[in-house]
């Protein structure tokens, strides 16, 4: 054992001696190759529509105010007026946000996201999501370990 | 034209032109025919950058699915920027492209091609020449942005070396925007410049 300890240029826990997990952490993350941000790609085109199922169950609301319009064709809201609101809170005609997340699927305000039906790109959302993670993860150690 | 881009294309007109940047002067959009298809745009280069001073014309096409799809905008003005073709003015600029949204309207796009005057983005490059010399040698880019401002785009700053140089090309039967594009590419080397020219 001894010596598998010191090829890796590793010491032994002496006794009473705690493991240093974040040492450890950092070490099993440059071993893996997951210092480096190796996932920096970009979804190269407009993402893919939103799903069936998200725009089914975007919310009917009834517009209150008068001093707002569309974001899509600018008009303005009557109070009384149907409109659709995204998980976001901005509200569309039905008509206009329809076709917008027919063609993709974020909020053409704020970006928000809604699920698609579209697999690959979900794995890459999904991937994306883990390499912030990871940055993320690596950072608080690395702030853990050096301030 | 469909209908939703004409009425929009109307209701931005006068959004922009009630806008405090068009009161300021620092930016301007024109129609171009009746049909709402076609305008000009106008946006003067950003003060502390080689295109302060300048004055810079756009081209911008509204589609029939607008704003379910981006206006299509390149510069006609001349411009040294390594995210604009030299040649065709073509831009390179995330929200005209797969960043596009239908909120975004032709003040917001006009106010991010100004940004992009600001702040190039040389890793994302439209005029890959251009992009080089940004990297590699900046005071030689600013000087050249700087010239091509002041030779197209009405900026005060004249530079004689440069003026100089495209004047001997001149000399020799070069037509004049050929010349530029020459000594701009191979760093003012008159030489160099030639040596392509004529090969
Ligand atoms: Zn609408
Ligand atoms: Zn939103």
């Amino acid at each position: 054992m001894a010596g598998y300890f010191e090829e890796m240029g590793w010491a032994e826990l002496e006794d009473g001696q705690q493991p240093n997990h974040l040492l450890d952490m950092a070490r099993f993350l440059i071993d893996f190759g997951l210092y480096e941000d190796n996932f920096t790609g970009e979804w190269p085109r407009l993402p893919p529509p939103a799903s069936k199922e998200a725009v089914q169950s975007l919310a009917d609301v009834t517009v209150e105010t008068d001093d707002k319009s569309c974001p899509i064709c600018l008009k303005k809201f009557n109070i009384g007026d149907k409109a659709k609101e995204m998980p976001c809170h901005h509200q569309f005609h039905a008509k206009c946000i329809l076709t917008w997340l027919d063609k993709t699927n974020s909020c053409p305000f704020c970006r928000h996201e809604l699920p698609t039906d579209n697999e690959g790109y979900e794995a890459f959302k999904k991937e994306k999501k883990r390499a912030e993670q990871r940055k993320e993860d690596i950072e608080t150690l690395h702030n853990s370990m050096f301030s | 034209m469909a209908n939703i881009a004409a009425k929009r294309i109307k209701r931005e007109f006068k959004e922009v032109m009630k806008s405090e940047e068009v009161a300021g002067g620092t930016i301007k959009l024109e129609l171009i025919n009746d049909s709402w298809t076609e305008l000009q745009g106008e946006i003067v280069g950003p003060p502390d950058t080689p295109y302060e001073g300048g004055t810079f014309l756009l081209e911008i096409k509204v589609p029939e699915t607008y704003p379910f799809n981006p206006p299509k905008i390149r510069f006609m003005t001349k411009i040294w920027h390594p995210n604009v073709s030299s040649v065709t003015g073509a831009i390179c600029l995330d929200i005209l492209k797969d960043q596009w949204a239908a909120a975004l309207t032709l003040r917001t796009v006009l106010l991010s091609i100004q940004a992009l005057l600001s702040a190039a983005e040389p890793n994302d490059p439209q005029d890959a020449v251009v992009a080089k010399q940004y990297r590699e040698d900046i005071e030689l880019f600013n000087l050249t942005a700087r010239h091509w401002t002041n030779a197209y785009a009405g900026g005060p700053t004249a530079i004689w070396e440069f003026n100089q140089k495209v004047q001997v090309l001149l000399d020799m039967g070069v037509e004049e925007d050929q010349a530029r594009v020459a000594l701009s590419t191979f760093d003012w080397e008159l030489e160099r410049a030639t040596e392509h020219l004529f090969s």
